[in-house]
Order: structure tokens, then sequence, then C-alpha cells
């Protein structure tokens, strides 16, 4: 089972469904849990980077003992105060359903990775009582909110999983989720962080594509979808692979075959992955 | 190897509204930062942000980003 639901579940079946980790009271209590892990007053960070020199440094001389020690400290800071779950659409839409209000925002992640321009970067779903107050850090919300119905919400959630970006829960403060995310490699720090570094600040998601063979055309048009690298062609079968261990489960390439070849199965399943987080 | 990549703040004054550098960096290994903390009710100024070389690794010293800076404001060394 997910951590995260065993700790926060509530009997919901996951945790990001269980309306207690949307509550407004957790608003409050959070910034002062999270002030003991977040260095306040501080300037952001260079690639809004998780991931400092001192650890690629480590890397670079293979000096194993320091990359644990460094991942370790980042990931405790990232499970008190901000770490993020992959969710498939499906999800993403009952997630709707519980919080209001949420607001569309420019994303952070990817101004400090790619410098993107406000206007081309509304990605961020920000939510909860935080945003009736966003005016008051008119950096961390560049550009101005957009406030949405839900169903407008829906609307572009649906959008943004057709472009192919992987829809994601983010707490603030655990568990008070109040970031529904818009994510792609490489310039989601989260994402990146996880793929090229493997510090686990971005979960992977309750499921697992599952491929069925003898549907696959080989087309590949999922392999252009995954941002986690877990598919490709083998050519000289015409069939992609599916590499389950590298899934995380948001179902970018099922929804895109026409073929129905990639159905999503539960991580529960899958004895071997059902800890694999 | 590991690059080292220094970029002189003083002419590197508006790298936000600039990023030539990270839009030609082809491992995307630049990244923005600031050298101040973000404030209430006031926004960041232009010269605030600070562009670092970040995923170092990727770095596969090309240069491009040196030859495109309009300052040449950053260095990039092995």
């Amino acid at each position: 089972m997910c951590v995260w639901c065993e700790l926060y579940g509530g009997g919901y079946d996951r945790w990001y469904l269980n309306p207690a980790n949307y509550a407004r009271r957790l608003y409050k209590i959070r910034r002062e849990e999270a002030e003991t892990v977040w260095i306040k007053d501080a300037p952001l960070p260079p690639g809004g980077s998780t991931v400092s020199r001192e650890f690629i440094e480590a890397c670079d001389r293979g000096d194993h003992e320091t990359m644990e020690r460094l991942k370790r400290e980042e990931e405790q800071r990232a499970a008190v105060g901000h770490f993020g779950q992959v969710v498939t659409l499906e999800d993403a839409l009952k997630v709707v359903d519980i919080m209001y209000p949420i607001v569309l925002m420019t994303c952070q992640c990817r101004r400090l990775m790619y410098g993107t321009p406000d206007e081309e970067n509304f990605f961020c779903m920000g939510m909860g009582s935080g945003m009736y107050k966003w005016e008051r850090w008119p950096d961390r919300y560049r550009g101005g909110v957009q406030v949405l119905t839900p169903e407008e919400t829906k609307e572009v959630l649906i959008k943004m999983n057709k472009r192919g970006l992987v829809q994601g829960v983010f707490v603030f403060g655990t568990p008070y989720i109040a970031g529904l995310c818009n994510c792609d490699y490489p310039d989601c720090d989260a994402i990146r962080a996880r793929v090229d570094y493997d510090f686990k600040l971005y979960w992977k998601g309750h499921h697992v594509a599952h491929l069925h063979p003898d549907l696959c055309n080989g087309c590949g048009n999922c392999v252009a979808r995954c941002q986690f690298r877990a598919i490709n062609v083998v050519p000289s079968r015409n069939k992609v692979y599916i590499d389950q261990m590298q899934c995380f489960g948001c179902g970018n390439c099922a929804s895109i075959c026409d073929q129905e070849a990639i159905t999503l199965v539960g991580r529960a399943s899958l004895p071997a992955l059902a800890n694999q987080w | 190897m590991l690059a080292t990549i220094t970029v002189d703040d003083e002419k590197c004054n508006a790298p936000l509204s600039c990023r030539k550098c990270i839009l030609i960096c082809p491992m995307h290994a630049l990244g923005l930062g600031t050298s101040v903390a973000p404030r209430k009710f006031e926004e960041m100024a232009p010269k605030d942000f600070i562009l670092r070389g970040v995923r170092l690794e990727k770095c596969t010293g090309c240069m491009e980003c040196v030859e495109v800076c309009p300052q040449n404001a950053i260095e990039v060394s092995f």
C-alpha cells in the first residue's frame, strides 16, 4: 500500500480522494509544520533545484555515501513539506469535485527551469483557501491567476492531458493537497529530479500500464507521450515494450492508443510493483 | 568531467526576459534562480533573477550559451 494512503487514506480508496486532506484548517496548521523544514525567506534556488551541486559532484566522483545522505535529506524534507504523486486523468477529475476554489496559475518550475514567459506558462492549478490571498505573493503568482469553475477546471485538465501533460497532486505541508500540476520532462523539477537522479519527490501513481501485444501495431504513438522513459518501439517485432518498473501509471500511453492495446492495471495487483512508488 | 559554468551577474542583468542561453542549451543544463527572497506584495525586479548552471552533469561543453550571450556574461570551463 502507498504510505500516504496508509497514513492519510481515512478509509478512502486513495489518500488524495480523502476530503480531509483538503481541509481548510490544514492550510494554517501546515504552515507551522512546514516551516521546520523549509528555509524561510530564502532566494529561489536556480532551476528550482532540489538537486544541489554538491550532489552532482558526489555523483561525478562516485561518492555513494554522500549521494545517499543528500538524497535522504531531500526526500525527508519533501515528505514533510512538498511532494507529489502521479494521478490518472480520471482521478484528477475526481479531485476537482472535492476541492474549491481552483485557479489556473503560472508554473514556477518552468519559470526557473526554462524562463518560460508568464503568458505561455499557465500550467499549474492552485487550490484551496490560499488562492483567496494570492496577491500577497506577486512573484509566486506571476501573471496573476484565473479562477476556474469546476467545469472549466475539468475542461482544462482534459485539454492538458490530450496535449500529453502528466497530472499530479502536490502537497504543501503534508497532507494538505493544494496543487494539481500538469507536468512534463525536462521542465518539471519533480519529474526531472526523479527520472534523472531518483530523488523521490514525485511518487508513482496507483496504476501501471499493461500492454496486450496481440493488439499493438507498433505505431509508437504512446512512446511520444511517455514522460518517464518507460516505453520504446521494438522494430524487429513491430511492437512497443513497456518497462513496468519504470512506469508511473499516468495513463498517457493508454489514452492515445487507438488499438486499445494498453490498459491500466492496479499497482497493488502486481506483487513486485505493489511497493514500488 | 563536470563543467563549471560561471555567470557575471553584473552583465547578465535580465535573464528571465533575455533567456537566449536557456533556449539554445541543447541539454537544458541552465536554470534561473533569484538573488533575493520573494517579498510580500512586491514583484521581483528583473535584475533579481540570476542565471546558473544547474544540471552540470548534462553540460557537454558545446559553448553555444557562451556564443549566444549578448553580454558575454557566461564562461564554461572543464
